[in-house]
């Protein structure tokens, strides 16, 4: 059998051997490349339109004749986006941490401690996927002025119902849980026997192993916090704590026909996530590939 | 390996009587079986702060819906009761056909756990029944709890309008509390909570007592709790639908005329019944030897489909007494599914393959394909509605345009995209399809999800083994023949998880949706998430919408069964 293989594969290196890869592969490589074409033209247009002037936007033009770097300015200045991003930035930072912490200790829990009831628990957990994010817009709306009524401080246009309903999710529990159990047990038979308790096991042995877990969940919540749409419809109505995506969801409106001022609002408002996606895109697309499978 | 460790160390401690006070060894927090508890304590303490989050924004508001969409709630929180008003409103008489059949399905489940749990206890030979107490009390007891939810809602909710003004202190919010928590109605569930947690521990204590002599006993107490949750579920739905019936033909006798919904109901459910005993007559002609047999077998089924054609022809009558805003929501939400999910999985699953052969850039063009998935959508959105405007000067009609093609409407086009190929014809409403409009936004979600789609398919590429291939080169099989007999089998499991994964997707989509909706399209293009937020947050109609985003879940889980039935034949776990 493994005489057979390794003919099997004699075999195949000298058939590559034959045609250079580059031809070999050319149907392959135009088909790939036709699909990263599309998949990238929307964002090369955006960036075209963003420096295009009023009549070069309107006219259907496909490039601008002169960069108009002026635009950013402006649309920065008419869609007020210092005061969204910073908004962004904090409901972002606040929910990452909460989530951070909330969820690792659930997920250590899950993963490496017996309790009765563990997996009602966890079914439970997992049963929230399945819930459209719809049924919990009345609800969770009533709930949080409820609570910004009754306790001391206001809910509604401020940080806690923006940011602590997304403090613990389904999805980040079961992903950090994927990554605790694949930690080899017997580093926690030595710790115990080192007298290390589950907590001091989870801060100094568990938490640094998963550093790319940790930094996986805080993409996914960072980019899930800044995307947020229709929650921050419903909980602010003033500007104070608006986020970017309802701020530019405003501002479609707002500018009207003046794509270029639109265009160059769109790369505002993507460019942070875009930018941190180029520096993180193999821990993403990794993260992305084990969390989604290893169900 | 740490139970090994566990007894080393009791053993140790007991061989040194002495050196160990007795008063710590009768202490439940230490030894063998303190241990656990401990650790079971800490285990609570660490999912206590997720599971409050996830609790009262994710599971409660399951529970919250369901209360207020069987309220008025227009303006006012949570308003007059109404009973299934809301769903009347919004499928008309179809409310009875689903309340009945949700009945059945319920009883259904309570039937089959308990049947399961009686089949496991005689394989292994262990009592069963004795454990119906504790298990039918700890269901009370959760039943009660819900109901006890269920009462005190209404009298939290009013806490805010007593606390208006100067009098919002927190003694007097403390008070209110306490009102609130002892008025008789939910003191009474509250009784009937503890008197089932009490009853069930007392007899499961018992039961544990009198099997303990046995080696090994099983415990089926969840079997019975289960059971017994399902059938109070049962119980409420149909106390409601039997109050809304009562209601009904007390008003239709005091307008002098009688009421069809009887026959209505039993012709649909008639009807549904043969489609579903002719889909097994189907099933079992395929597994048919004999050429006759299969034929007439499925010459009965054809004959039971038509039968149920006839039958359910009553539907539409029916159907027409709903909200056409929430049927066609419906309606656009399925041709949104359709639409995106073949297209984008095959799409994908081309790239996927093509990029696993020895391909320069594999990394390169992981990027770009994921970028769409990762761009925040308002502003890839933002980009569609231009490059798709029906200006003539747009994008996608100036390539037309260079082609001869006359300019389109896109995403300002409410006609059907049928209605558009086929001009000079005029097709009847059902005909048309969907909107050219709601077309551009399944454009935008195929260019949305390929990339998300490709990288799972690729790391479900990489986990089939590469001797399969080579042993199948070895046999002489073709590029196709190994795509056909090993890539696709092997990935099935990789299949069945994105489309699930795509099909609850699509159905609970929103954000793009309604970045890409225009006053033009005639709302061809709101799906069912998006009716549900213009109910709620334009309309501000708590309990319609409510009403609502249950029956959404309502699909949204009969897909879900549908789509494990099919898998489960289909998918190959090699």
């Amino acid at each position: 059998m493994a005489e057979a293989l390794a003919q099997s594969r004699a075999v195949a290196s000298a058939q590559q051997r034959k045609k250079p890869p580059i031809f070999r592969f050319a149907g392959a490589y135009l088909v790939l490349t036709l699909g990263a074409a599309v998949a990238i033209v929307p964002f090369l247009y955006t960036v075209s339109v963003s420096l295009m002037n009023l009549t070069e936007a309107n006219g259907g033009a496909w490039l601008p004749s002169t960069p108009q770097w002026r635009n950013y300015i402006d649309a920065w200045n008419q869609a007020n986006f210092s005061r969204y991003i910073w908004n962004s930035v904090r409901i972002a930072a606040i929910t990452v941490a909460g989530e951070l912490v909330f969820c690792t200790l659930a997920a250590y829990a899950f993963a490496r401690m017996e309790f009765w009831g563990k997996n009602l628990l966890f079914s439970l957990l997992l049963s929230t996927l399945m819930l459209p994010e719809a049924i919990t817009w009345v609800p969770n709306f009533i709930t949080v002025s409820w609570l910004g009524r009754v306790g001391p401080i206001p809910w509604i246009n401020n940080w806690p119902a923006l940011t602590i309903p997304f403090m613990a999710s389904a999805f980040s529990i079961f992903l950090l849980r994927q990554f605790f159990m694949q930690v080899p047990s017997d580093l926690w038979d030595s710790a115990q026997i080192d007298g290390a308790g589950h907590l001091r096991y989870l801060l100094q042995v568990m938490i640094p192993l998963s550093r790319a877990a940790l930094m996986t969940l805080v993409l996914f919540s960072f980019i899930g916090a800044w995307n947020a749409l229709a929650w921050p419809i419903l909980v602010t109505t003033t500007p104070d704590w608006r986020p970017i995506t309802y701020g530019f969801f405003a501002f479609i409106d707002e500018a009207g026909a003046q794509f270029h001022l639109q265009m160059a609002g769109s790369v505002i408002t993507m460019a942070p996530v875009i930018v941190l996606y180029f520096f993180t895109q193999k821990t993403f697309i990794e993260g992305i590939a084990t969390s989604g499978l290893k169900g | 390996m740490s139970d090994a460790l566990l007894t080393g160390e009791t053993k140790s401690a007991s061989s040194t009587p002495r050196a160990l006070p007795v008063a710590a060894r009768r202490n439940i927090l230490s030894g063998r079986q303190g241990r656990r508890v401990r650790e079971a304590l800490l285990a609570y303490l660490f999912l206590t702060p997720a599971f409050l989050i996830v609790g009262v924004f994710g599971l409660f508001p399951l529970v919250f819906a369901a209360f207020m969409s069987t309220h008025r709630g227009i303006n006012r929180i949570p308003g007059t009761f109404d009973g299934l008003g809301n769903y009347i409103t919004a499928i008309g008489d179809l409310i009875y056909l689903l309340s009945f059949w949700s009945i059945l399905a319920l009883i259904f489940l309570a039937v089959r756990a308990l049947w399961r749990g009686a089949h496991e206890a005689r394989a292994h030979n262990d009592a069963f029944w004795g454990w119906a107490a504790p298990g039918v009390a700890f269901g009370v007891m959760v039943s009660a709890g819900l109901g006890w939810v269920v009462r005190l809602l209404p009298l939290l909710l009013d806490i805010p309008n007593q606390l208006r003004g100067a009098r919002n202190t927190p003694e007097n919010f403390q008070r209110l509390l306490g009102e609130a928590l002892t008025a008789p109605q939910v003191m009474q569930m509250m009784g009937l909570m503890l008197g089932g947690l009490i009853l069930g521990a007392l007899s499961a204590w018992l039961m544990a007592r009198l099997r303990r002599r046995r080696h090994r006993y099983g415990n089926y107490t969840g079997s019975f709790t289960l059971a017994t949750i399902l059938l109070a579920l049962a119980g409420a739905i149909g106390w409601l639908t039997w109050a809304e019936l009562e209601r009904r033909i007390e008003n239709s006798l005091s307008a002098g005329g009688g009421l069809d919904l009887a026959s209505q109901m039993i012709l649909i459910s008639a009807g549904f019944l043969l489609l579903w005993l002719s889909w097994k007559l189907w099933k079992s002609a395929s597994h048919r030897e004999t050429m006759a047999g299969a034929i007439f077998r499925l010459m009965g089924a054809a004959a039971l489909i038509l039968g149920a054609w006839v039958l359910i022809a009553e539907a539409p009558r029916v159907i027409a007494q709903g909200d056409r805003v929430w049927w066609n929501a419906l309606l656009a939400t399925f041709y949104y599914s359709l639409g995106t999910i073949p297209p984008q999985l095959i799409v994908a699953l081309i790239l996927a393959v093509l990029l696993f052969q020895e391909i320069r850039g594999r990394s390169f063009f992981r990027v770009i394909y994921f970028l769409p998935y990762i761009a925040p959508f308002v502003g890839t959105a933002a980009v569609f509605k231009i490059i798709f405007s029906n200006r003539p000067t747009a994008p996608i009609n100036s390539i037309l345009n260079f082609f001869g093609l006359p300019a389109l409407g896109w995403i300002n086009e409410p006609n059907g995209v049928f209605n558009l190929l086929t001009p000079g014809v005029s097709l009847p409403a059902w005909a048309g399809g969907p909107s050219l409009a709601l077309v551009v936004i399944m454009i935008y979600g195929v260019w949305t999800f390929f990339g998300f789609n490709t990288v799972i398919f690729l790391a479900g590429l990489g986990n089939i083994p590469k001797e399969m291939y080579e042993a199948a080169a070895i046999d002489g099989a073709g590029r196709w023949a190994q795509f056909r007999h090993i890539t696709l089998p092997l990935l099935s499991p990789t299949i069945y998880f994105l489309t699930l994964y795509s099909v609850i997707g699509t159905f609970k989509a929103f954000n793009h949706i309604y970045v890409l909706r225009t006053g033009a399209a005639l709302g061809t293009t709101d799906t069912a998430s998006v009716v549900i937020f213009q109910t709620f947050q334009r309309d501000t109609r708590y309990g319609y919408a409510s009403a609502l985003a249950v029956l959404l879940l309502v699909v949204i889980i009969v897909l879900t069964i549908i789509n494990n039935r099919v898998a489960e034949r289909r998918v190959h776990y090699g």
